[in-house]
């Protein structure tokens, strides 16, 4: 087997670099867009008040609305750091992948599970932040749990540990 | 810088002080320890960022370049997505600028120099080689 390093399918490198993208303008747009964003979040929870546990009395609904928009904030910043870092974690294990791997089939499924596993889970920061004007703190982390971080997530340990066995297995084979 | 947190403090406090004008310090001891506290945290904060986005996009350019080198096949395309990183890269710069400015110009008027002038032009150079490479690749995708 050559010790040169084989290129991951185009199709994952064109989702490690989008996803870098979304990263790269999700950032921007934090900075740009802050108080747009901050009006938009608290309009939309004023709008849901039994959601939140507002009571009508100033000092006590200003400090609930601030604790759900420095989540809000948070999960959008989550979103920002994540994309970056899971858009390189793609693009790296991915050529391991590549490179080491030899059935065909193996290759191809393992690949899918990074690339889909690392493009998902970020996303559910996003799902986050955009959940938490909608339905609070916690019903919102709860929703992004089942339904982005434990599917994604899970499909990224899975390769991740199927990789590692696989750089296990050839270093034992050398 | 946790090595030397305090030195930076000390040094930030004193920096507001001799640029007092600009930070509209008052006089007034309660208002002024404000002023003062939140430009030294923009300072600080400015040297936070520098250090994780420093770190992040050295390793987007390692990473990004490499693709670049290996899947874009036209030369001209090449070398436009490396001067577009390369200078994207030097984003986290703008926050040294930033966390200085804030000091020597008054916070907000140091902030809004370092996002107009370095953060924004180089992150949007950095945007823009990432959309090429990911518009390359899709061109590619499709001759293939």
């Amino acid at each position: 087997m050559s010790d040169a390093w084989r290129l991951p399918p185009l199709a994952a490198v064109l989702v490690a670099v989008v996803l870098i993208v979304c990263a790269e303008a999700g950032g921007a747009s934090m900075v740009r867009f802050k108080v747009e964003l901050t009006r938009w979040a608290r309009g939309v929870m004023l709008a849901h008040p039994e959601v939140h546990g507002l009571v009508g009395v100033r000092d006590v609904d200003e400090r609930i609305l601030d604790e759900a928009l420095v989540k809000f904030d948070a999960g959008l910043r989550l979103f920002h750091l994540h994309a970056e870092g899971m858009g390189l974690v793609i693009l790296a294990t991915t050529a391991v992948a590549a490179t080491l791997a030899r059935g065909r089939r193996v290759r191809g499924v393992m690949i899918a599970l990074l690339t889909a596993g690392g493009a998902g889970y970020p996303l559910g920061y996003l799902l986050w932040s955009w959940l938490i004007p909608h339905h609070g703190i916690e019903r919102g982390k709860s929703i992004a749990e089942w339904f982005v971080w434990m599917p994604f997530g899970g499909a990224m340990i899975v390769a991740l540990w199927w990789l590692a066995g696989l750089v296990v297995l050839r270093l034992a084979r050398r | 810088m946790s090595q030397g947190k305090a030195g930076t403090e000390r040094w930030a406090a004193a920096r507001v002080a001799a640029n007092a004008a600009a930070h509209g310090v008052s006089g007034s001891a309660e208002y002024d320890d404000e002023v003062r506290a939140r430009a030294v945290y923009s300072a600080e904060a400015g040297l936070s960022f520098f250090h994780t986005h420093a770190e992040g996009l050295g390793l987007i350019l390692f990473f990004t370049s490499t693709v670049v080198a290996s899947a874009v096949p036209w030369r001209r395309a090449r070398v436009l997505l490396y001067a577009l990183l390369g200078l994207g890269s030097l984003f986290p710069l703008g926050y040294l600028v930033y966390g200085v400015a804030a000091l020597e110009l008054g916070r907000d008027t140091g902030i809004a120099l370092a996002e107009t002038w370095i953060l924004t032009p180089l992150g949007s150079a950095t945007l823009a080689g990432l959309l090429g490479l990911a518009v390359a690749l899709a061109a590619r995708r499709r001759r293939a």
